[in-house]
């Protein structure tokens, strides 16, 4: 028999990885570009997310609204009703690095590739299960899990700052070594990028992502073949897929090397145990086959396949976990009071509807000229953790700007012009005047007032008398609120000399968003957006 | 302490005395400072520098030039909290006339210097005039003794030290601290650190640090200034059009000419006192020449 590897395969597979670094490209180059555009508004560069079926369906079951946006997840839906999961072989970002880092390790021979039968590839529904029952209880697990949510805060939090610090640290070298106008056209280009460098979380949010890259020394794409919600939620999808895979048993010589090689376990050797919906069409085993046995022939009748595993029990004992996960998620004193930390960015829904749809995705964060959007610990309890917060003492919201309300993708934050956003209120100023510098010492300090954006100013100077250590009395110009006029912005907080805790500082009562952490009855914001 | 000032004074005084007839003595009819006002920005300043004598007095044939605009603020060119952008366009043009090998336009602004830069849109006015417009590199960032009364040293942008020559071009402002934002306080821009505690002797500062950089030429933009809820304003009606440009090697002068403009005496103006006392600069405008003209 004729013993030879199909050039039509191969090119296939080719085909693919260009394929895979093509979309790769387009996620960084949309994720440099979110960024402050050079004008006010920015392009759609969170298209990407409303590809994504997964999120589109927990989304909208978790807030009871369907988001416009996502009805291009339909496509992606259609696509994989018809041609099964290639959204995941030839596409999708983060299966891309898995797979990067697959091959790099089976090159390192760190990972050994061999037959594995068994049924771990089900727990990716069990987790789909788990998500989905919980957003039928508008509880949001999806964002911590979903691969573009993933994939984007990783990057935006951890990869992005320390790329930026590994320049900053090489600019510094050429500056040492005399290259000086090398190290400035370097910092002027990375300037011009405008990465956020300061991020609190970021060391965790990186441990947790290259530990999932780690993980394929295990298993060949080991998210992707048992933890990806979206990867099950497709593989649903593309049970009744028209590209079925066909061993020719006239040319097959029983080697199973197509099954070893498999990426994502669909065991492809024997042909009746191959699952359709584990198949991301790589295309590895019809191009590695090595008598041209496997071909993808177009089969427009469903027949009957194997399908995975997945057992009626677990099925429910995970959707049964999603559903106690609710409450426990939600043992917070935020729902009793407010976080006075937690000033959510402008334009963000009331904090119920908010924490149904952000998905975690750091969006906000990434194009946040000053940086000030930062993933929440515990100030917005267990359910809120990655959600964004502005951290005044590392940046504040820039007066004219309003695009984190432009490039949410779930509509967690309300897209407003820069009009309607300095309307609003995220939060109020307050002196500390045990450690403000005119309260306390009478010396003069009007840097949080010379930098209050809203005119007239928030932040008003009035003639006090300070009492000296000696007896003597010194008279001051020390700045007071108009907690009306404030807007929240933080930049008092931010610029203020007082280096370690600022004597100015805000909090999120008063925020336009919520009825109930308001201060004064007559500050009630009388206009309500929502 | 008496006896310090009084040596001071004889200082100061037999420095003018030995200088200022030198100067008359060259050049007799160079007035010391160009007030002129008109419609068009571009043209009123450069009517201000030649009525100086022209850029080619300040700036010659393959000079390192810096031009320091107050870009301080994310705010657009009608809200006046940044110089004027056809006036810096102005200036650069000039110096690119007279041969400067390099002009290069940069401060250190409030809000992020992306955008400001933007805003304010100097940095395509002097980007199509054909000035570099740097953001401000932090590796550049060097402390620097200032030798001042009292800001001894401090951390400075290198850019305005390795130049050969500096052009101070601030915006007449309302600043709640120091009353006014002129030509002296515009050198803070230069700086990098914790510059916010410099408010705390914000007068002494402004005065250390105007001794220290020394400018070719100070072009105060009056344009349109800022009257009140300074130093960004905000609304248009904080700003008023003023139409005027004041250029002079005095700096002192120049930003006594400024106080006027918001009807106040320069010599209730603390830093001008200081500056005056210190030698800097002549405060008094009656005993200066002042060329006034309108286009």
């Amino acid at each position: 028999m004729k013993k030879e590897r199909s050039k039509k395969y191969r090119l296939i597979q080719i085909l693919r990885i260009i394929s895979q670094l093509l979309f790769f490209s387009l996620f960084f180059y949309l994720l440099l570009g979110t960024r402050f555009p050079g004008g006010d508004y920015i392009g759609r560069v969170e298209i990407f997310f409303h590809f994504d079926p997964l999120l589109a369906l927990t989304t909208s079951i978790a807030s009871r609204v369907f988001f416009a946006s996502f009805i291009l997840a339909a496509i992606t839906l259609v696509l994989t009703f018809i041609a099964g999961r290639f959204f995941c072989g030839w596409i999708c970002p983060l299966g891309s690095i898995h797979q990067f880092f697959s091959f790099l390790f089976k090159k390192a021979k760190l990972l050994k590739t061999k037959i594995h039968e068994d049924n771990h590839t089900a727990w990716k529904y069990y987790l789909l299960a788990v998500i989905l029952a919980g957003s039928l209880f508008s509880l949001n697990l999806v964002g911590w899990l979903d691969p573009f949510s993933l994939l984007y805060r990783s990057f935006t939090v951890s990869f992005m700052p320390g790329v930026s610090h590994l320049i900053s640290n090489l600019i510094e070298v050429f500056y040492q070594v005399k290259l000086s106008s090398l190290g400035d056209s370097l910092v002027q280009f990375f300037e011009t990028l405008d990465i956020n460098a300061t991020f609190i979380q970021g060391f965790i949010i990186g441990v947790i992502f290259i530990g999932l890259v780690f993980l394929n020394i295990f298993r060949e794409r080991f998210w992707c073949r048992y933890l990806c919600p979206l990867g099950a939620f497709l593989g649903l999808a593309a049970r009744w897929n028209i590209l079925k895979l066909k061993v020719d048993p006239d040319k097959c010589i029983n080697c199973g090397l197509c099954s070893r090689l498999c990426q994502t376990q669909a065991n492809p050797y024997p042909n009746e145990n191959w699952k359709s919906s584990e198949c991301d069409y790589c295309f590895t085993c019809s191009a590695i086959c090595p008598t041209n046995a496997i071909s993808f022939p177009i089969k427009s009748t469903p027949e009957k396949i194997k399908s995975i595993d997945l057992s009626r029990r677990k099925i429910i004992l995970a959707s049964l976990t999603g559903i106690f996960a609710v409450p426990l998620f939600r043992l917070s004193p935020a729902s009793y009071r407010a976080s006075e930390k937690l000033i959510r960015p402008p334009g963000s829904l009331p904090e119920k509807k908010f924490l149904q749809k952000c998905v975690k995705c750091g969006e906000c964060m990434k194009v946040c000229p000053t940086n000030a959007l930062q993933p929440a610990l515990k100030e917005a309890g267990p359910e809120g953790i990655w959600t964004p917060m502005l951290v005044p003492e590392i940046g504040y919201c820039e007066y004219y700007c309003s695009l984190c309300t432009q490039v949410c993708p779930t509509g967690a934050i309300q897209e407003l012009s820069i009009e309607e956003k300095n309307e609003l209120k995220i939060g109020t100023a307050w002196i500390n005047k045990n450690r403000c510098i005119p309260w306390k010492f009478g010396d003069p300090c009007i840097v949080c007032e010379e930098h209050c954006p809203v005119s007239p100013k928030a932040i008003q100077l009035m003639k006090v008398e300070v009492t000296q250590l000696d007896g003597t009395v010194k008279t001051p110009l020390a700045p007071v609120i108009d907690i009306k006029a404030c807007t929240g912005c933080g930049i008092c907080e931010n610029k203020c000399p007082v280096m370690d805790k600022p004597a100015i500082y805000v909090t999120s009562v008063g925020e336009s968003r919520s009825e109930q952490n308001q201060l004064l009855l007559d500050t009630i914001s009388e206009k309500n957006i929502y | 302490m008496k006896r310090r000032n009084f040596l001071k004074n004889i200082a100061v005084g037999s420095l003018a005395l030995n200088i200022k007839p030198n100067i008359f003595a060259q050049i007799p009819s160079r007035p010391d400072l160009a007030v002129v006002t008109g419609e068009s920005p571009s043209l009123i300043t450069k009517e201000a520098i030649s009525a100086l004598g022209g850029i080619k007095r300040f700036i010659s044939k393959g000079d390192k030039v810096l031009v320091k605009p107050n870009i301080g603020w994310d705010r657009k060119p009608e809200q006046a909290a940044c110089t004027n952008p056809e006036v810096v366009k102005t200036v650069v043009e000039l110096c690119l006339e007279a041969g400067a090998k390099e002009v290069k336009v940069m401060d250190n602004p409030c809000n992020p210097a992306r955008r400001t830069y933007v805003r304010s849109g100097i940095a395509k006015a002097a980007k199509d005039a054909g000035a570099k417009v740097p953001f401000p590199n932090e590796h550049k960032l060097e402390k620097i003794p200032l030798n001042g009364e009292k800001l001894k040293e401090w951390e400075v942008y290198r850019d305005f030290i390795e130049t050969d020559k500096l052009i101070n071009m601030p915006i007449a402002k309302h600043h709640s601290l120091s009353r006014l934002t002129l030509g002296m306080k515009n050198w803070l821009g230069a700086l990098g650190g914790n510059r916010n505690a410099l408010h705390q002797g914000l007068d002494y500062a402004m005065v250390d640090l105007a001794a220290f950089f020394k400018p070719a030429l100070t072009v105060l933009d009056a344009y349109r200034i800022l009257h009140r809820n300074g130093p960004q304003g905000g609304r248009l009606s904080d700003t008023k059009l003023f139409k005027t440009v004041v250029a002079g090697v005095d700096y002192v002068a120049v930003d006594a000419m400024g106080t006027t403009f918001f009807g106040i005496k320069p010599e209730e103006m603390r830093f001008l006192q200081l500056a005056s006392e210190r030698g800097l600069g002549i405060m008094n405008l009656e005993k200066i020449k002042i060329e006034k003209r309108t286009l």
